[in-house]
Order: C-alpha cells, then sequence, then structure tokens
C-alpha cells in the first residue's frame, strides 16, 4: 500500500527537472533558442560599432560599457522568453503540461530556471567577446571576473523570473513580442539601473566597490520583490 | 439613476472647490519668495524693499511658479491613491473572479493615468520655471515616468487579448505587478537625494495649507464622480452585449 502511493506521488523536485530536461533535450536537439539569442547578440554588438563608429580613439567607452552590455542582455532575453513561450505555446506543451498533475508553482520553476541557464550560456559567451573587441575591461583585470558573474547571475535572475511571467501572457496576445517589450521594459527598468551601476563600478574598477555592493543589494532587493509577486502570479495567469 | 445623480452633485462640488482653491492660490495664499532682485530705480510693488545699495533697490522676488504646486502635488497624491484602488480591486479579482472587480480596477486605472497625465503636465511646467529645463532625470521624475509608462503597457496589454476572461486575469496580474512602482515613486524622494522638492517636511502656513487641502479634495471628488460614472457606463455595456448575444442566439 505504501509502495504503492509512493509510486504515485511524484515529488516537487522531480516534476521540476522533468520540466528543466525537457527544455534542456530540445535545445541540444534544435540548437533553436541559443543559435538565434548568440547571433541576435552578436548583431547587436555590431550595432554598437555603428553607434560608436565616429566617436574616434579618444573616446573612453569604460563609463557606458555597462549599459552596452546589459542593453545586449536585455534585447536578447527579450527574443529568448518570447521564444521560449512561443515554443510551449504552439505546440501545445503548456496545456499538456497544465493537465499534467503538476503543482503550477513548480511550472514557473521550471521555466524560469529553463530562460535563467540559456540566458547565462549567451552572457558567458557574449561578455567576454564585448569586453576584447570593445576595451571595456582595460581598467579591471581578472580579479573583478567573480564580481561581474555575481552582478550577472542576479540581473539574469530578475529578467528570467519576472520575463517568464510576462511572456506567458504575452504569447496569449495578438501584439506578442512587441506587448513582451511594452510589459518588460519599464518593470525591469529599477533593476537594470541597479545593475548597469554595479558593472561601471566594476569596470572603471572602483577600490572601495562601495556602489557595487550598494547596487547589488538593490537588485536583490528588487529580485526578491518581483520573484515573489510572479512566483504567486503565476498561477493566476495559467489558470487564464 | 441615483448613483449618476450623486456623481453629477459630487462634479459640481469638486468643480466649485478646485476653482475656490485656483483663486485662493493666487489671491489669498501667501507668497513664497524666492531670492532677491535688483532694479536701477524704486518701483511701486506689495513686494518688500529688502535694501538700497549703490546698485539699485533689492526687493523680495516673489516665486510664482510655486502656485502649481496647489495643482501639482494633488494631482500627484490623488494618482497614487486612485492606483492603490485599483491594485487593491486587481487583488479583489483575482480573489474572487467576480467581474464586476476586474471593471472597477480598470476605470480606477483609466482615473489614475488622468491624474498621472495632468501631474506631468503641471510638473513639467514647474520644472520649466525652476529648474530650466523641460525635463531632467531625477529620481523621482524617472520613477513616475515608468509608472506612467506601466499604466499605459497595462492597457496596451488589455487591448491586445481577446478572450474576454484572459482580459481580465492578465490585466490584473500586470496591474498588481506595476503597482509595485508606486511605493517607490512616492518614497524615492525621501531615501535618495533627489532635486524634487518634498513637501510637509517643513510644514507651511495656514494660507497656503488652506487652498492645498481644498484643491485635494475638489480633485478626489471628480475623480470619484468620473470613476462612478464610467463603471455605470460599462455595466450598461456588458448588459448590453449580454443582451445582444441572446438576441444573436
Amino acid at each position: 500500500m505504501a509502495e504503492k502511493k509512493q509510486g504515485l506521488h511524484i515529488s516537487g523536485m522531480r516534476q521540476f527537472k522533468a520540466i528543466l530536461k525537457k527544455d534542456i533535450v530540445m535545445e541540444l536537439r534544435t540548437k533553436e533558442m541559443l543559435t538565434s539569442m548568440g547571433l541576435y547578440a552578436l548583431l547587436v554588438l555590431l550595432i554598437y560599432r555603428i553607434a560608436l563608429s565616429q566617436a574616434g580613439s579618444a573616446f573612453d567607452v569604460t563609463n557606458i560599457a555597462g549599459g552596452l552590455l546589459w542593453l545586449a542582455i536585455v534585447f536578447t532575453s527579450l527574443l529568448g522568453l518570447n521564444r521560449s513561450l512561443v515554443h510551449e505555446k504552439d505546440q501545445g506543451c503548456l496545456d499538456a503540461l497544465l493537465l499534467a498533475p503538476v503543482d503550477r508553482p513548480v511550472i514557473f520553476f521550471g521555466k524560469a530556471i529553463g530562460n535563467l541557464l540559456f540566458l547565462m550560456i549567451v552572457e558567458v559567451l557574449v561578455t567576454p567577446l564585448f569586453m576584447l573587441i570593445f576595451g571595456a575591461g582595460k581598467y579591471a583585470d581578472a580579479s573583478t571576473a567573480g564580481y561581474l558573474a555575481l552582478i550577472l547571475l542576479v540581473g539574469s535572475i530578475g529578467i528570467a523570473g519576472v520575463g517568464t511571467l510576462l511572456a506567458t501572457m504575452s504569447v496569449n496576445t495578438t501584439g506578442k513580442d512587441f506587448v513582451l517589450a511594452v510589459l518588460f521594459i519599464p518593470v525591469m527598468f529599477p533593476l537594470l539601473l541597479a545593475v548597469v551601476a554595479a558593472t561601471w563600478a566594476i569596470l572603471i574598477a572602483d577600490p572601495q566597490m562601495a556602489v557595487y555592493w550598494k547596487m547589488l543589494g538593490i537588485a536583490a532587493v528588487y529580485d526578491a520583490i518581483m520573484l515573489s509577486a510572479a512566483y504567486a502570479l503565476y498561477e493566476f495567469v495559467l489558470g487564464a | 439613476m441615483k448613483e449618476i445623480r450623486t456623481a453629477l452633485w459630487l462634479a459640481i462640488v469638486g468643480g466649485v472647490m478646485t476653482t475656490a482653491a485656483f483663486l485662493m492660490a493666487f489671491f489669498t495664499a501667501e507668497v513664497q519668495q524666492f531670492g532677491v532682485v535688483t532694479l536701477p530705480k524704486a518701483i511701486n510693488t506689495v513686494f518688500p524693499l529688502q535694501g538700497q545699495g549703490a546698485d539699485g533697490f533689492a526687493y523680495a522676488r516673489p516665486w510664482f511658479s510655486q502656485k502649481i504646486f496647489y495643482f501639482h502635488v494633488p494631482f500627484a497624491e490623488a494618482s497614487f491613491l486612485v492606483f492603490t484602488v485599483a491594485a487593491y480591486f486587481a487583488v479583489r479579482f483575482l480573489m474572487t473572479r467576480e467581474r464586476s472587480y476586474d471593471t472597477k480596477s480598470r476605470v480606477a486605472m483609466e482615473v489614475a493615468l488622468l491624474f498621472v497625465v495632468l501631474t506631468l503636465i503641471t510638473g513639467d511646467l514647474w520644472t520649466k520655471a525652476s529648474w530650466g529645463v523641460w525635463w531632467e532625470w531625477e529620481p523621482r521624475l524617472t520613477t513616475y515616468f515608468i509608472m506612467t509608462l506601466l499604466m499605459v503597457a497595462y492597457f496596451v496589454l488589455r487591448s491586445s487579448l481577446e478572450d474576454e476572461e484572459r482580459r481580465a486575469v492578465y490585466g490584473s496580474v500586470f496591474g498588481i505587478i506595476a503597482w509595485i512602482n508606486a511605493p517607490i515613486s512616492f518614497f524615492i524622494t525621501r531615501v535618495i537625494p533627489s532635486d524634487h522638492p518634498v513637501v510637509f517636511k517643513s510644514g507651511m502656513a495656514t494660507s497656503n495649507l488652506v487652498p492645498f487641502i481644498v484643491a485635494q479634495v475638489g480633485m478626489l471628488m471628480i475623480g470619484y464622480a468620473v470613476y462612478v460614472i464610467r463603471v455605470r457606463e460599462e455595466r450598461m455595456r456588458e448588459r448590453l452585449e449580454v443582451v445582444k448575444d441572446s438576441l444573436e442566439g
């Protein structure tokens, strides 16, 4: 009797792993998300080159480099979030997930962690490339890489978490990616302001790092508030 | 019908109060002094002569752009208040799934957006007069602008959804997410050093406080009247849709 009960009950952790594994397996087969996001990020860097083409050699990109890097991440994540949820909807996967005996919060975390994973992979590829071709990290050295990784992680958690909620809504609209941008950018604004300031502090090699820690704190508080709200509200969005 | 009559009376009383506040702001409120202006000769003015030197006559300079305070601040406070009401009804809707709450939430959001637009216009005029620029990326202005964009996004989201239940649920969810920015925008001038003035920190003269309060109450009355009439209109439209559907079916 006890054995049977155990067999029927699938723990939240296993449900979560199954959803995450589904996304990873699909990505390994099609390689669609990573190629499109990676290529798009590369194109954004190319556009930056055009924007900076008349700036001359005296122009120091360091002060605006943090903003440029995060802009590339925001645009890329808009693309990725939209794709990730369009797949779910068009192939009827979301409906199947709702039919399956899976807890709604687990679906949220499964999708959000999947989006976070793909976003982090793209960041790992794009950030060093960005530093190299724009010479943005010339004041910072390898010892600051850990700080940079931390702020990229905190920023990406917010983007992936809130983005998953907003993209789940926007895929059901007639405007799709346009609606996602309209919802996503103002909601993300405080977080972006904080992470850009923190990245700036790393790139100018701020010795005390006071700005960095303060801004990291603000970003973490934003993540905590917004993720709690997104977690609580995701159930309603899925149910509608 | 009784509702509408009450709303109309509220609108009239609110209009009278707001007009009275306008007149009081210019005729009875104490004029705020702002610096000193030195003129080559004496002029006939109610503003006190500060001193007479070799370079001319120094007069206290009145601060007329301060008059916008009696309208800008009540608009802004009303916008925060009505936005909070909209978010409250959004929560109520998600809890009960009663359609009337969603209608109330949406109409409150419309009224809040109206107050936000008025705040931005009056604020912009003051910014130009006082800071010499039309816009500055300063914490209060930035967060308030973001709040405006979030409210606009709320209506973009709604108009982009065809299914009625989805429109209501997604609208409520986004309304709550958007509201999180309201307390941030409200308290930010008290937390981060900001160019935006913080009112009620140093107190106010009674002649300044009275028109302010009268304007605030009058505007809230007008806002409430608009809200009641719009909710009524929406409810009648919903009823009409039901009648239409039953006739077609």
